[in-house]
């Protein structure tokens, strides 16, 4: 495949472009309680976007601190994952 | 260390949780697998982290087995999972395609690339796909972490 071809095959055309925004969008406000506003522009929903993923990147950072130290004291261990984790597989 | 002979309750209030019908399939891989990486962490880590490089080893660790286990819960069906699998294995970076940026929005999606895993090498329609499905991924994986976190605690305080 030519780079051109593959350049034109991927071209987005605007339709697409308002559709996969708008289906970020619609994660977003799932995950917000912020009432529904139709008319954000396209560019205000990435940058939305990029925040939201480096907050939700954060909250894992931030998480892994707080299991690490339970870790420590002793509260999970590795019996009870073991165990939890057949009784997963329901 | 408690054991869950004398803890009964700590692995029902998990395993219910599990239960509830908002436990989809991908979360259900991703928790097994978080808790199976999180379980071989635990025979090699020591029990009280004496120093400070010690807790910063163990809180990357743990960060870690997070990414990890999200990437091969979802395995090579997706770029960034890809990219994020191939990190894990020290490979070199996939070939960069040449940025597709549109300029409509030509900024924002250079942000974008940057917190999406691989992102350098996609175009924008393949990055914006992507993104959805790796917010959806995140997204599980912050949930299950809490829930294991909650339902340790809750289950040690009424000890």
């Amino acid at each position: 495949m030519s780079s051109r071809q593959s350049a034109r095959a991927s071209r987005l055309t605007e339709d697409e472009i308002n559709h996969l925004i708008f289906k970020l969008h619609a994660s977003l406000q799932h995950h917000s309680n912020s009432t529904c506003n139709k008319k954000r522009s396209a560019a205000k929903i990435l940058k939305r976007t990029c925040n939201y993923i480096k907050k939700l990147q954060r909250e894992v950072d931030d998480l892994s601190d707080q299991l690490s130290q339970r870790f420590a004291s002793g509260d999970i261990n590795a019996a009870d994952a073991d165990i939890i984790t057949r009784l997963l597989q329901l | 260390m408690s054991s869950l002979s004398q803890n009964p309750k700590k692995t029902l209030s998990f395993s219910s949780t599990m239960k509830n019908p908002n436990y989809n399939p991908l979360k259900k891989r991703l928790a097994s697998r978080f808790l199976k990486a999180m379980g071989r962490l635990k025979c090699k880590m020591s029990p009280f982290p004496a120093t400070i490089e010690e807790k910063r080893r163990r809180h990357r660790a743990v960060r870690g087995a997070a990414y990890a286990s999200m990437a091969s819960a979802v395995g090579p069906r997706r770029a960034w999972s890809r990219a994020l699998l191939r990190k894990m294995k020290g490979r070199k970076r996939a070939r960069r395609n040449p940025r597709n940026v549109d300029e409509r929005f030509g900024l924002n999606l250079n942000q974008l690339c940057d917190v999406v895993p691989g992102g350098e090498g996609m175009d924008s329609r393949s990055l914006l796909n992507e993104t959805a499905h790796y917010i959806k991924c995140l997204v599980a994986q912050v949930q299950i972490m809490r829930e294991i976190l909650h339902s340790s605690s809750s289950s040690s305080t009424t000890l």
